[in-house]
């Protein structure tokens, strides 16, 4: 006999108000039905009634997580609108804000997940290195959500101080290498709780057109930063993770060698760092009529702006943002099937799911 | 040859794409969302999203299909005249939360496919076209 256990909308297990309803059988779960929207914004309408600066600071509070790659992909389609080009500094810092914020996104994902398994000792040393993460975000922009750094043409706010930013790589590379990733990987509490658990096939990934890592956790080695480079990604040398396996644990290593990875992409761009202005300084943006498509690689994966304008308009005409989370979380259901019930938080946390991005 | 050739001659000599605004567009002409979705997964081709334009007065919607095909992101529009086009849920899984999230939020309904209760708001009522829905 089979039973309905609804988890969510608010419930222990749940970063953010989503549904479950979870179609069991003893311990095992048969099927399960995903319901979003309980904090649905309008998002999309509403940046219609803004203008360039407003709709950059609306659209940055799409995620409190990856808030810096909206305003990013947002300004690299309406700088297509523009006629404009971001400076080369303005490039650079770009990916060093972008990277900065996979990294934390990353670790807060793992101390998220360890929480989950029930490893609260790991939950906290996360934590901790993800604190260090956000003060170096904090140092730059002044912020450490909403850091305002992207606008047309460029970046607001310059990196006076590039060399803090390596002092804190050297100690989060240290950390990671010798504590969360050994630990990860090799502690029977991790592998018991991760290894053959919650298992996307790569058939399935590509029909249910995962991204990010829960597609590179499933042997599809797509990453936008490689196939279609933008900011200054084309001028450094980085691996794209992949692992065949598809369970909660491919999706962990996945994470954890791309924290390894954007270590290195951030020492790279503090190096080749260039001189120059950090923007155009043009302060009279006209756009010409017609849409703009930019799509990115944020930590949860592919994000994709289409921005729509009429010249002569003060707002945009039309905003559709396409989040990773929002493909992502489908596949969740097929994650699930044959899975112990127990289970069920830590593999729906496994593809780090965010609705605020979601319910945009 | 890889779909990039193949697609517009298959559609006609005279169509050819179209690079503008970070999309390389092709007008689907006489194919369906169907034939293209075919097309498209006979290609591997990644299905990314559905725009949907709502038209001044009664020009009815505009819906942008895209993929992405080696990297490359693909556009297709497909202009309604009502309010109605085929699903291609059936033929494409990935589909399913946006065709939902559209007819919530326009009242466009894609025909040969059963919708799951409401995705994104609160009430019983689907396809309820919310922009009208503010203007009132």
């Amino acid at each position: 006999m089979s039973y309905k256990i609804p988890m969510g909308p608010y419930h222990p297990a749940l970063e953010e108000p989503y549904k479950l309803d979870l179609i069991c059988e003893g311990e095992t779960v048969c099927d399960a039905k995903l319901h979003i929207g309980f904090n649905f914004r309008g998002i999309e309408h509403l940046a219609e009634t803004r203008n360039y600066i407003q709709v950059t600071a609306l659209m940055e509070r799409v995620c409190g997580i990856c808030s810096n790659i909206h305003t990013l992909t947002l300004c690299q389609a309406m700088e297509q609108l523009a006629g404009q080009s971001p400076t080369p500094r303005a490039k650079y810092i770009r990916v060093i804000m972008a990277e900065l914020e996979r990294l934390h996104s990353h670790v807060l994902w793992a101390g998220i997940a360890s929480k989950l398994m029930g490893f609260k000792t790991m939950f906290m040393t996360c934590f901790e290195i993800r604190e260090k993460v956000m003060d170096v975000l904090a140092a730059i922009s002044g912020n450490r959500v909403n850091y305002s750094m992207n606008r047309i043409g460029g970046v607001n706010r310059d990196i006076e101080d590039p060399q803090s930013i390596l002092a804190m790589i050297n100690q989060l590379e240290s950390e990671m290498m010798h504590a969360v990733i050994p630990i990860f990987t090799t502690s029977s509490t991790a592998r018991s709780r991760c290894a053959g658990v919650g298992v996307l096939t790569e058939e399935k990934a590509i029909s249910c057109g995962v991204v990010g890592p829960t597609a590179r956790a499933s042997g599809l080695p797509q990453d936008l930063r490689r196939a279609t480079p933008y900011a200054a990604y084309s001028e450094l040398e980085f691996n794209v993770p992949v692992e065949p396996a598809g369970d909660v644990r491919a999706r962990l290593m996945v994470r954890a060698l791309e924290i390894i990875e954007s270590i290195r992409i951030l020492r790279q761009a503090i190096e080749k760092l260039p001189p120059g202005e950090i923007n155009t300084g043009d302060d009279k943006v006209k756009f010409v009529t017609g849409t703009a498509t930019s799509r990115v690689e944020a930590p949860r994966g592919e994000l994709m702006y289409s921005v729509s304008w009429k010249e002569g308009s003060r707002n945009p005409s039309r905003v559709h943002v396409r989040t990773p989370t929002y493909v992502n979380m489908p596949a969740v259901r097929w994650m699930v099937k044959g899975a112990r019930l127990a289970d069920t938080p830590l593999i729906q946390a496994s593809v780090d799911p965010c609705y605020s991005c979601t319910d945009r | 040859m890889s779909l990039i050739e193949t697609l517009p001659q298959k559609l006609g000599s005279s169509v050819s794409w179209i690079e503008k605004g970070g999309v390389l567009w092709l007008d689907p002409g006489p194919l369906s969302i169907r034939e293209l979705c075919a097309e498209m997964n006979a290609a591997k081709a990644r299905f990314i999203t559905i725009t949907t334009y709502q038209l001044p007065a009664t020009e009815g919607f505009r819906l942008e299909y895209h993929w992405d095909f080696e990297g490359q992101l693909l556009g297709f529009p497909f202009k309604l005249e009502g309010n109605s086009i085929e699903s291609i849920y059936e033929m494409c899984e990935a589909v399913d939360w946006i065709e939902r999230e559209i007819h919530e939020e326009y009242a466009i309904e894609f025909t040969g496919r059963e919708y799951e209760p409401l995705l994104l708001r609160a009430g019983d009522t689907p396809g309820v076209n919310l922009r009208e829905e503010v203007k009132k």
